[in-house]
């Protein structure tokens, strides 16, 4: 086993011990806890980084890399599983930890007890539900992930985050218990946890095993639909987002990921043993799920009043759109859809952040009043009289405004950002790889799909622009967020990213194509992890 | 024997549900509880019932295969799940008092229901 | 990278650049920002220029470079000769702008802001017009709208620039997604997003099943964009902008830019009858209509916008018909227009500068005032008019002749030449009529400013604008027949039409129908006068109608209050309803499989059930039964019945031979117990009679979840069920039962399991653990209760009570000797217990225990003796570091792994040997034992930590509550 072998299990370990050593320093030295914070935030940026490169391989084989842990065999083992799709998501995730601690480092530690600790081992969790290839340790990572949320959405504590975190943590309690459910009747049915070996043997159960099993499997996904917070399940998301505090709600942005990620990673791997349709869900559920769920959120933008419910809606948002997208399959969508979950996690991170700036020292109340003069405005609206030299806008203001529209473009898909290539790429491919030269046809799904996404395009200009428009230009009666460079920067670093997917998109997409060719009905996995020879433990003595 | 199990975990699990669905936070940290027990029993018979079975591994000369022993694995599992939904139960109590101290109400919106 | 290239990229990049770098000036650098801005627009012509050797010589100079290929997306920049014509105008028109505006634009507006947002805008329109790519254009053509939010909001304190900025914005943006749609059908129609592709693929496009879809979707961004029926409202709002945007943007660039798509696709796409049959009658209707509610305008800005709106219907026409020569009409006509109505913008912010309104009614007789101005807009005026001897003559005149032609046999075909001259009485009327009433007639006596004529350099603008107009007009093939031709050539791509540039034609039809325009408007205007002074506001027959207030209540309702309700009536946040949804999902989902059959059940076999057993789990159920019926009014009792089911649990684990679980499961029923009890004291007391009686709809509700809730437990009962009674098939578990001695080390395959084959998944667990335990301090660490729980319980009062009458004794000897004697037990029991849970733990490898068993003994251990001597008590006499414990389990659990990579195994990888103790015997020592020590530290400082944050709130509250509420007690 060489050092990178061991890369596999450092995104998993070394959140683990930074947060196990701030334990035992128990929030006493607070600068030794952060730097201990910022170094393994750091740490795992490179080691996302590194194993990102050692999957850029050209052969197809070599490009997942298992991990055996204890050195048992992977056939009742557990085993790390790092293909391209994992090292993607371990890079979104530690790129997100980065902008969020400098984000958090300039006020937001402070406001409570145990920040650090907690952010470090969400970051555990997400790594280790990324990794893992075994349906129980799954289980037990979405634990850690879920416990360290609960952890940093009551951060802060006040009446707001309690009552919303009762409803989160109730709600995911539930589906914890049914992901128990699913799992053991998966075991019950097939005898085995390991994802790989699932695959192979499925086609050997008898019809009601296999409807047994595949009722695990049903129960299972609605337990994965609750994490993506998929429609009618995700009603909570926006209370929770809204209400935490602004760095973890960023950081939770890419939680409901985990959920897409691990319908997409089950989804490919059982493909092929359930003949086609994904073992989770067949019949096109998935993509109507998803469709449902970006027409309810492009309606609840409209109808948000403050901007943190805004920003929920817009995961929604991300959320249903990559569903939609993989409900409707084929390697080209599933790229597309993983572009648009990059970026658009992105944006949403970014989103929270500004938000918490801008709305800082502004009541509720001058929210209201402007939505109500907005919406019944439309009466009573005579010309005031017209001031025709314009108001300089504090520099402050501006930026602030900048990275707001910046923001509204990339989460409406409007140009020049990478919202609008995520789209296009979306919408390009669902109009059909081949070009429809020669009278081609757009399926149904198609269609819909497209109207959906035009559609939810077009309220978010208008939320936005509304949302916008109160903040940025009622600033004069009141007075100024005190803003601090560091917080800024997060917000920029963030942006700055959507920048560079902007300009470097060929080259991106080819990488999302090459990750979703390597997802077809799970082979390469599959066969990564079959060919694993169980290596003999090393024992010194044998018992007597 | 499997009858009586399988009907324990339906009387455990239903009447877990329904106080899930009550309005008080109370009620649903039962619920909850029951709810846990259910599904503990559930992992564990996904094991099959083994009565009088050494809980232990006999002289090696005894062969290791389930004719003799119960399967071990979901009762590994089950004792991952006990932990975790303790440590959960914890959790959601103390979220319970804090939100009934916050907001004055044990209700599970924090809020009684107006007319 | 050839000159060609760089100067094309130039030609896009350059105004951004400028708009960033013009963004950082200071606010009061007007001249620096008119100069840079300025600069800007030159070396865009100084471009333009260079460009038109080859444009002359046929060449279309063209830059491509990668984006995203593999979908077809690639940066190319194109110039043809339209595009290059569109260049000049863009540029030429924006010159004139900037340098009007730097004297328009108050000394103290901060006009950094201004030029840069101008700049951007020319930048994103040269994107359109230079794009060699379908979504390029998409992608220029919302950036365009983007700007021109921005430009319209610049006065963002005056509430009418606000609404017509999101008015513009939402109907542009709006287009502009069609637009998007329908751009990338046509791509994927054409098989590429290239333009030179697409305009060579005309048939294969309009051949296409897909041809109306995309006509559609592209007709929706163009009518948009250039402010057509029924989209034209937002224009006249958008006059809210600052005088030159609406020069610049409302009269050559922003409006163009959906004609010039059209004229850009004409080529391909124009030959078929849904062109015709979209563009055509849409067009007539913004023609006559603009022109018509033009004559009713009070406002002199408004009057220009429907002339606009007017004039772009005249272009759309003109290119919906379909015909080469009405082609080439329409692209004279775009540049004519853009010619005298910028001029006129201009001239009407002069007027509005000077006089202080724009109110035609107020304003009259300024021609003595300001003559300049006045002979320059009366000029600009006519050409719009269509006089003779001035541009809009001739490009009316081709207009009328085509109305004449036949193009798609119909009554409207037959319509359009009467319609035509109509629309050109009123034109004529407007324009009569901004003459007459601004500058004759009456003097003006109550302005609030006196009006007299601007510096020379804000009229240098418009007077060459105007120039241009009567050069055009007189000798139109030696001015701008070079530059119409090449325009022309390139946007039909085909061969050009043999199109005469005259003066006089003769006689010809076209001519009557000008004269008969004329002498009719004038007619019409002298009629209306009386009206038109009169106090009235718009439209006779139209004043009631007005689109953008149409607009905006169905944007206000349909965007608020209707997303709300439906929002509303979709969702919830509450509770209750989310878990039932979720439940309701779950059994659906689990029930989906079961269509393709059912799942074969085993019948049970009744002589095998053990009574006992049956009787302990009919108490069980009886208790979960009972605790459902209670939790609400009888807490304590609820506690104490699940505490029964639990205990039953236990006993089936045992049953069925897995003592760890019984052991485990017992444990942490204790500690539970302990848990609730403790907080069972913040809760609200509840009594029954409290209770309001169940409407009829609560009781439905109640129906409903016993519904659901009896569904999930029959299928789980049913699952379990059908899988107990099912042979077990290939099974991992095996692995594990041969494995666990050999390699494992231990006797106790469970417990090898959790620490060895799947020590993983309990590293997680005690993280779980140890998060949750922080979690929870740091919640308690702020916690607040209700006011009425912080009172003394009622015991303890009365127990005061007792010891304020027998003050003999002091409470704290009191409090100290209640419970003496299980005190003393529990006291002596520490090390008992202690040992106990030491034994747990080292035989946990072989045969039951291990370190969450002796973790959670050692905790309740503790938990003892809070209970004995109280919090203060105990940690007065031991440290208790509940935090540091976990950590340092953590770190232990985690180290024994990383033993292992030092050694070069992966992670946790185990190595065990069996070590003689002096006392205790042979005991395995398994590296196993060093991360079960990991766990016992974590589970211990956990539950402890817990334990004690929850139970340390009583002390603090009793605490606080004794300060403020007693002070005379604590007086004795």
């Amino acid at each position: 086993m060489t050092i990178t072998d061991h890369l596999i299990i450092a995104p998993i370990l070394i959140p683990l011990f930074a947060g196990g050593l701030m334990l035992v320093l128990d929030g006493r030295r607070r600068e030794v806890v952060t730097i201990i914070s910022i170094l393994s935030t750091l740490a795992l940026l490179t080691v996302a980084i590194a194993l990102l490169m050692a999957s850029m391989e050209e052969d197809p084989a070599r490009t997942v890399r298992v991990y055996l842990l204890g050195n048992w065999p992977a056939s009742f083992g557990i085993v790390l599983v790092a293909d391209r799709l994992a090292t993607l998501m371990l890079l979104l995730t530690a790129t997100l930890g980065c902008a969020v601690l400098l984000f958090a480092l300039a006020s937001w530690h402070r406001a409570g007890s145990y920040f650090h600790p907690l952010f470090q081992f969400l970051l555990m969790g997400l790594n280790g539900a990324f990794l893992t290839g075994d349906l129980f340790n799954l289980f037990v990572f979405f634990e850690v992930l879920l416990a360290a949320s609960y952890g940093l959405a009551l951060y802060g504590s006040g009446r707001a985050r309690v009552s919303a975190s009762l409803h989160y943590i109730v709600i995911n309690l539930a589906a914890s218990t049914l992901f128990l459910v699913g799992v053991s009747l998966i075991y019950g049915t097939a005898g085995t946890l390991n994802m790989a070996a699932l695959g192979e043997r499925i086609p050997a159960l008898d019809p009601s095993e296999r409807r047994l099993f595949e009722i695990g499997a049903a129960i299972l996904g609605v337990a994965f639909l609750v994490k993506a917070a998929a429609w009618p399940l995700g009603f909570w998301l926006p209370t929770v987002y809204a209400a935490a505090s602004a760095p973890a709600a960023a950081l939770f942005a890419v939680m409901t990921k985990v959920g897409f990620y691990v319908i997409l990673r089950v989804g490919s791997i059982t493909t092929e043993a359930s003949g086609g349709a994904s073992m989770l869900f067949g019949e096109g559920w998935l993509f109507a799920i998803g469709v449902a769920t970006i027409g309810f959120a492009a309606i609840a933008m409209l109808a948000s009043q403050d901007m943190g419910r805004l920003a929920g809606y817009s995961v929604l948002v991300s959320s249903g759109t990559t569903l939609a997208a993989i409900g409707l399959g084929g390697t080209g969508m599933t790229s597309a859809a993983l572009y648009y979950l990059v970026s658009s996690t992105l944006t949403v991170a970014a989103f929270f952040l500004l938000v918490e700036l801008v709305e800082r020292g502004r009541t509720p109340a001058d929210d209201v009043l402007a939505v109500t003069l907005e919406a019944y405005g439309a009466e009573e609206e005579e010309a005031e009289e017209e001031e025709e030299v314009g108001v300089a806008i504090p520099a402050i203001l501006a930026v602030l405004g900048i990275a707001f529209l910046a923001c509204a473009l990339l989460l409406a898909g409007l140009p020049p950002l990478s919202g609008f290539i995520a789209k296009f790429a979306l919408i390009s491919n669902l109009l059909g790889q081949h070009w429809l030269t020669g009278g081609g046809i757009v399926s149904v799904q198609g269609w819909i799909l497209l109207f959906v996404i035009i559609v939810s395009g077009l309220t978010t200009v208008v939320a936005v622009t509304r949302a916008g428009m109160r903040t940025f230009w009622t600033f004069t009666e009141r007075e100024l967020p005190h803003v601090r460079g560091l917080e800024l920067s997060a917000v920029a670093l963030l942006l700055f990213i959507c920048v560079v997917l902007t300009v470097q998109a060929g080259p991106i997409m080819r990488f999302m194509q090459l990750t979703a060719h390597g997802l077809e009905l799970g082979r390469p996995y599959i066969g990564a992890v079959q060919a694993q020879p169980g290596a003999a433990p090393l024992k010194q003595e044998r018992a007597p | 024997m499997e009858l009586v199990i399988s009907i324990t975990i339906g009387v455990l699990g239903g009447s877990g549900l329904w106080l899930l669905l009550r309005p008080r936070t109370f009620q649903v940290i039962i619920g909850l509880s029951l709810i846990s027990y259910a599904v503990n029993l559930f992992i564990f018979s996904m094991g099959r019932l083994r009565v009088g079975a050494p809980p232990v591994l006999l002289h090696p000369s005894v062969p290791g295969d389930l004719e003799h022993y119960t399967d071990p694995l979901p009762q590994a599992l089950v004792l991952t799940a006990i932990v975790i939904s303790f440590a959960m139960t914890a959790l959601f109590l103390v979220v319970m008092l804090a939100a009934r101290g916050l907001s004055g109400s044990d209700h599970v919106d924090s809020a009684e229901r107006g007319p | 990278m050839s000159t060609d290239v760089v100067l094309l990229t130039a030609l896009v990049v350059l105004p951004f650049a400028g708009s960033v770098v013009a963004a950082l000036f200071p606010t009061n650098a007007r001249n620096a920002e008119a100069w840079l801005a300025g600069g800007v627009a030159l070396a865009e012509l100084a471009i333009a220029a260079y460009f038109y050797g080859p444009i002359a010589r046929r060449e279309i100079p063209r830059a491509e470079f990668e984006w995203l290929p593999q979908l077809g997306l690639n940066f190319i920049l194109r110039l043809d000769g339209f595009a290059w014509s569109f260049v000049v105008l863009v540029s030429a028109i924006g010159l004139l702008v900037i340098l009007y505006a730097r004297y328009y634009m108050s000394p103290d507006d901060p006009v950094p802001r201004f030029f840069s947002f101008l700049l951007g805008f020319m930048g994103a329109m040269l994107g359109i017009v230079t794009a060699g790519n379908l979504l390029q254009i998409a992608f220029f053509w919302e950036l365009t709208s983007l700007y021109s939010f921005l430009l319209i909001s610049y006065w963002h304190q005056n509430q009418n620039a606000r609404d017509g900025a999101r008015v513009t914005l939402i109907v542009t943006a709006a287009g502009g997604l069609c637009l998007f749609a329908g751009l990338m059908f046509l791509g994927q129609i054409a098989g590429s997003y290239d333009l030179d592709v697409v305009l060579k693929s005309g048939a294969s496009v309009t051949a296409h099943s897909l041809y109306l879809p995309t006509l559609l979707l592209i007709a929706a961004g163009v009518l948009t964009k250039s402010a057509q029926f029924p989209f034209h409202f937002w224009l006249p709002r958008a006059m809210a902008a600052p005088t030159p945007v609406s020069a610049y943007l409302h009269s050559a660039a922003m409006v163009k830019a959906g004609v010039f798509l059209l004229a850009r696709l004409w080529p391909t796409m124009a030959g078929h009858d849904y062109w015709f049959w979209i563009f055509v009658p849409l067009g007539v209707t913004t023609l006559l209509l603009g022109s018509f509610l033009a004559l009713f305008q009070q406002d002199l800005k408004g009057l220009l916008a429907y002339s606009t709106i007017s004039h772009l219907g005249l272009i759309t026409l003109l290119l919906g018909l379909g015909s080469r020569l009405a082609a080439v009409a329409a692209i004279f006509h775009i540049m004519n227009h853009a010619t005298f109505k910028a001029s006129l913008f201009m001239a009407a912010g002069i007027i509005d500068r000077e006089a202080g309104t724009r109110d035609i009614r107020r304003l009259g007789g300024l021609f003595r005032a300001m003559p300049i101005t006045a002979v320059l807009a009366m000029v600009a005026a006519a050409a719009m008019a269509g006089v003779p001897l001035l541009n809009g003559f001739l490009s009316k005149e081709m207009f009328f002749a085509e109305t004449i032609e036949t193009h798609v046999a119909s009554a409207l075909d037959d319509a359009l030449p009467y319609l035509a001259t109509l629309a050109g009485m009123f034109s004529v009327a407007y324009s009569l009529r901004l003459i007459h009433q601004v500058f004759f007639g009456p003097k003006a006596t109550d302005l609030p400013r006196a009006p007299h004529d601007p510096v020379f350099w804000m009229l240098l603008p418009i007077a060459f604008l105007v120039l241009t107009c009567i050069l055009v007009g007189i000798a139109p093939q030696a001015t701008v027949g070079a530059f119409l031709d090449i325009a022309v050539r390139a946007a039909l791509a085909t061969s050009t039409p043999d199109y005469s540039l005259a003066v006089w034609h003769g006689f010809t039809p076209a001519l009557w129908m000008s004269l008969l325009a004329l002498t009719g408007g004038i007619i019409l205007y002298a009629a209306m006068l009386k009206y038109l002074s009169g106090d009235v506001e718009g439209a006779p027959i139209l004043r009631r109608l007005k689109g953008q207030r149409i607009f905006e209540r169905a944007i206000a309702i349909a965007s608020w209050r209707g997303a709300k309700g439906l929002v509303q009536s979709l969702s919830s946040t509450r509770l209750q309803p989310q878990l039932v949804l979720l439940l309701c999902v779950t059994i659906l989902a689990a029930v989906w499989p079961l269509q393709k059959g059912l799942v074969g059940l085993y019948v049970p076999k009744l002589h095998e059930i053990d009574t006992t057993f049956l009787l302990v789990w009919i108490v069980g159920c009886v208790c979960a039964l009972g605790a459902a019926q209670q939790a609400k009014f009888h807490r304590l009792a609820a506690v104490v019945l699940m505490g029964g089911a639990g205990l039953s649990t236990c006993l089936t684990f045992a049953w069925a031979s897995a003592p760890d679980l019984a052991l485990t499961q017992l444990l942490v029923e204790i500690v539970t117990t302990v848990l609730l009890l403790l907080g069972l004291r913040w809760l609200p007391k509840r009594r029954e009679e409290a209770d309001q009686p169940a409407t009829a709809l609560i009781r439905a509700r109640r129906f409903r979840d016993l519904a659901i809730a009896c569904t999930g437990g029959a299928g789980l009962a049913a699952l379990s069920y059908a899988v107990m009674t099912r042979p077990q098939t290939s099974t991992i578990a095996t692995n594990f039962l041969e494995k666990a001695y050999a390699e494992g080390g231990g006797r106790n395959v469970v417990n090898v399991i959790l620490v060895d084959f799947r020590g993983f998944d309990t590293l997680g667990e005690i993280t779980v653990l140890g998060i949750v335990a922080i979690t929870v301090y740091a919640l308690l660490r702020r916690f607040r209760p209700a006011r009425e729980s912080v009172a003394v319980p009622e015991q303890k009062q009365f127990q005061d009570r007792f010891d304020a009458e027998h003050d003999a004794l002091s409470k704290e000897m009191i409090s100290a000797h209640y419970m003496i004697v299980p005190g003393l037990i529990m006291r002596l029991l520490f090390p008992v217990v202690a040992m106990m849970a030491v034994f747990l733990f080292l035989r946990g490898h072989d045969l039951p225990g291990g370190g969450f068993v002796a973790g959670l003994t050692l905790a309740i251990a503790f938990i003892l003796q809070y209970i004995a001597g109280g919090a203060r008590w105990v940690e007065a006499r031991l440290t208790v570091l509940p935090v540091r414990w976990i950590g340092f389990g953590l770190l232990a659990a985690c180290s024994t792994g990383v033993g292992a990579v030092v050694l070069g195994r992966p992670f946790l990888t185990s190595s065990f040997q069996y070590v003689d103790f002096p006392v205790l015997g042979r005991l395995p020592m398994a590296s196993a034992l060093l991360f079960d020590l990991g766990v016992f530290a974590l589970v211990l400082g956990a539950t402890v930590l817990i334990l004690i944050a929850l139970a340390h709130q009583s002390i603090r509250v009793s605490r606080t509550a004794s300060k403020t509420s007693q002070p005379a007690e604590r007086a004795i």
